[in-house]
Formats: structure tokens, C-alpha cells, sequence
């Protein structure tokens, strides 16, 4: 797993993301090989997932480093750049699963085995889906199965917290304080296996 | 964090950030956090491999060949783009002052041809051979042969300058070929192109079926329709497609 911030080794670069991403909008073109290293993993890797056809991930990658590169909402002032890049790449998988000519069977056998859109709620379904190790399920068994949800459904699903608000029935500032909460807890509990 | 264990409250502001929902008011607060503590950096990668560990799929390495294509394909476009909006004079060859007000005459004139363009395309908005709706502009390409069943659409937003690109029935390409996508402009028009009048707008490739469905985003010329001439499909190199190589396989002509 590559990471973005600047306390990461890099050969290429010390700048953070944000420094990175500035420099691209300022027009220096030839950092986005440097943002490409950094994340091209993640991205591909939720691609391909999703898509399964290696040529569709391709081009989805090309067009997600495209588009970071040329014209895009995100806002480094505000959030990270990975899970910018992570949601956008898999809500732009699903809308070209969803295009595909001959993708009804494909998006039915996706959203069947592999997507929690299907209707899996289970922590332990769910962990089984993403080939979590052990102490990764049960990072996530700590915490509440609200925080489980919120969480999944902010970064995995990408829903706004406003979306998860109103999916969910619960204030806008309590889907805020538990997302994080539960985000602490699960770097609490994965101490050992993160930097 | 090192040296600073963090209040509670900075932790819900780190995870926050790395959630990407900060609001106006935390952003600011962070950003000014993340300049003075150095442990910040390291609570946000910590949570985002959390995050990642938790949520996330594995990272997969894609094929070797696809980081020359993206930086190649983004080198063009940012030709083009740069060319598209080019300084009119060097500071190597005009004085400061004469160069300001060689820039201010050129953008009096801008502005002219702005206002006789826009009374231009009002009038020849009946005639001309795209679609427009509110301020989406549709170009429908089509086979230059009668072999090829291929067809394309690209449609344009002309105020935010995104737009879609779908094609149906393109063979797909042998490695190191793709499709390239050009805006082709009238003589005269005030932006720099290749020697073929054409900016390169985009790259794609189509999928096993022949199919291509992704998003644009073009150049300032799509502002304006006055200085369209064509919008094309060539098969080009994935190594250099700017050069522009090949006649078009699909084109719509204005």
C-alpha cells in the first residue's frame, strides 16, 4: 500500500499530496507521475475489483488521473486526496459498470457477490468481501454497528454525509461525530498495522 | 503524535480530513494544525491506512505501459491547453510596459471579437450541425467509410468545459495504439494548433466489444462554437498521439 502524505518515503518527492496537486493546477504537468506512484495502486486496484476487465480498469485510470490532472472538485483544503481519489474511482466504476451494453448481467452478479449494495450488512460478510485479515475484522468488530455503517457507506459507498443522514435517520452532526469517532478507533485498534 | 498527544479534539479534526469532510471552518483550523505540529502528518496516515486496511480494496499494480500513456496523453493536453491560451508577447522581446499594453490592446480585442462572435453564433446558431441544449453542446461523429459501422458522441457542457465521450462498434486497438479525439478549428481561429488546425482533446481506448464510455474535459475553445470546424476520431500512438499522425476514422463536421 503507497501512501500521500508527506512523511512517506518517496524517491520522487517529500511534498505532500496538497503541495503535489497545487503544482499540477499551477501547470506543472510532469507532477502527476509523482501523484500517479503514489496512488495508481488504490485506484487500479478499485477498478479492477469492480470492473474485472483489466482493459475497463485501464481506461477508468487513465480517465481518474485525467481528470485530477485537468478538472475536478476536490478541494485539498478539506480532505485527502486517497479517499477523494478512492470514492471517485468507485463511483466512476459503477457508472461504467452500469453503461456497459452487455452489463446487466454483469452489474447483477457484481452487486450479487460482491457489492454490500446487494444488501449485505454483515460485519463478517462484509470483512469477507474486502479479504480483510483477522485483525482487521476485528479492528472493526470494536466498534458500534453504526460506526461500521457510517463508515461504509462514507468512504466505501460514498455517500455525503447528508445521503447518510437522510438514509439513515439520524442528525447531520451525529453521522459526522460517529464516522470519526469510529475512524479513531479503528487506527486505535490497527496501531500495529499501519505506519 | 510525538512530542503532542493530541487533544480530542484534533483527532476528530485529522480523521475529518482524512474522511474528506471537513467544513470551511475545521479545514481552516487544520490546515493551521498540520503547519505547526509535524506529529498531524502522521495521525492522517495512520487513519488513512486504517481507512484503507478497513474499507478499501488490495492496490493492484497496473500494466507498466499505462503511466507513459496517462503522462503522455496529460502532456498533450496541457500543450494544447497552454497553447490555447497563450501569453501573446514574450518578456524576452517586449519591455514590460509595452508588453502590458500590447496585452490590454489584445484584450480590447478579445473582447470585440467576443461580442462579434456571440452576435455571429446567434445567427448562425440555426444552421449549425450540433445540437445545442441550454449550454450543452452534442457533436455526433460518423464513419468516414462505409466499412466501419463505428459511431461516437461527444457531448459538452460549454460553461464548465465537461463533457461525456461514447462510441460504439471502434475495433478495438493492438498495444501502443489509441483512439485520439480532436477539436478541429476554422482558419483564423485564435488558438494555437497542430499544422492540421486540430487540438488534441482526448485520448480513450474501447472496450472487447468495441464500446467507450468516459468523461472530458476540453479546452476553452468549446466556449465558443464560432471556431469549430470539426470534431474527429484518429487511431494514433499511445506514445505520442499529439503528432497527429493518421486521417479520421470518425468525424463530425460543422
Amino acid at each position: 500500500m503507497q501512501f500521500e502524505s508527506s512523511n512517506s518515503p518517496d524517491s520522487s518527492s517529500q511534498q505532500t499530496d496538497t503541495e503535489l496537486y497545487r503544482l499540477l493546477k499551477a501547470g506543472q504537468a510532469d507532477v502527476l507521475g509523482i501523484l500517479y506512484d503514489r496512488h495508481v495502486g488504490l485506484v487500479y486496484g478499485t477498478a479492477i475489483k469492480i470492473l474485472t476487465d483489466p482493459q475497463e480498469a485501464e481506461d477508468l485510470t487513465q480517465d481518474i488521473f485525467l481528470m485530477l490532472a485537468k478538472r475536478c472538485s476536490y478541494d485539498p483544503e478539506r480532505g485527502s486526496l486517497r479517499t477523494f481519489l478512492a470514492i471517485l474511482t468507485r463511483s466512476r466504476s459503477i457508472d461504467r459498470l452500469r453503461s456497459r451494453t452487455s452489463s446487466r448481467e454483469s452489474l447483477r452478479r457484481w452487486q450479487t457477490n460482491q457489492s454490500p449494495e446487494g444488501g449485505v450488512d454483515s460485519p463478517s460478510e462484509y470483512a469477507s468481501q474486502l479479504e480483510q485479515s483477522r485483525e482487521v475484522q476485528a479492528a472493526l468488530a470494536q466498534l458500534s454497528s453504526d460506526q461500521q455503517q457510517i463508515l461504509r457507506l462514507a468512504y466505501y459507498e460514498g455517500l455525503s454525509q447528508s445521503q447518510i443522514a437522510e438514509q439513515l435517520n439520524l442528525p447531520l452532526g451525529t453521522v459526522k461525530t460517529r464516522a470519526r469517532r469510529g475512524l479513531i478507533k479503528l487506527r486505535q485498534t490497527l496501531t500495529d498495522y499501519t505506519r | 503524535m510525538a512530542g503532542s498527544l493530541p487533544s480530542e479534539e484534533i483527532e476528530l479534526l485529522v480523521a475529518g480530513y482524512v474522511l474528506g469532510d471537513l467544513d470551511a471552518e475545521e479545514a481552516e483550523e487544520f490546515q493551521r494544525l498540520l503547519a505547526t505540529d509535524p506529529a498531524i502528518a502522521q495521525a492522517v496516515a495512520q487513519m488513512q491506512d486504517g481507512l484503507e486496511l478497513s474499507f478499501a480494496p488490495s492496490e493492484v499494480a497496473p500494466p507498466a505501459h499505462l503511466r507513459d500513456t496517462i503522462l503522455n496523453a496529460n502532456r498533450a493536453s496541457h500543450a494544447s491547453r497552454v497553447s490555447a491560451a497563450p501569453s501573446l508577447f514574450s518578456t524576452r522581446q517586449f519591455p514590460i510596459r509595452l508588453r502590458q499594453i500590447l496585452e490590454l490592446l489584445a484584450a480590447g480585442l478579445i473582447i470585440a471579437l467576443a461580442i462579434n462572435n456571440y452576435q455571429l453564433r446567434q445567427s448562425q446558431q440555426a444552421s449549425q450541425s450540433l445540437v445545442p441544449s441550454q449550454n450543452r453542446l452534442t457533436y455526433a461523429l460518423r464513419s468516414t467509410t462505409p466499412d466501419l459501422s463505428a459511431v461516437a458522441t461527444v457531448a459538452v457542457d460549454s460553461d464548465s468545459l465537461e463533457g461525456t465521450l461514447t462510441a460504439k462498434n471502434l475495433p478495438p486497438l493492438p498495444p501502443g495504439k489509441v483512439y485520439a479525439l480532436w477539436t478541429v478549428l476554422k482558419p483564423g481561429a485564435p488558438f494555437t494548433t497542430d499544422p492540421q488546425n486540430a487540438i488534441l482533446t482526448n485520448v480513450f481506448q474501447v472496450d472487447a466489444q468495441g464500446n467507450a464510455a468516459q468523461a472530458l474535459t476540453v479546452c476553452d475553445v468549446h466556449r465558443s462554437r464560432e471556431w469549430v470546424a470539426a470534431v474527429a476520431v484518429t487511431v494514433e500512438d499511445a506514445a505520442a498521439p499529439q503528432k497527429h499522425q493518421n486521417k479520421p476514422i470518425l468525424v463530425a463536421a460543422l
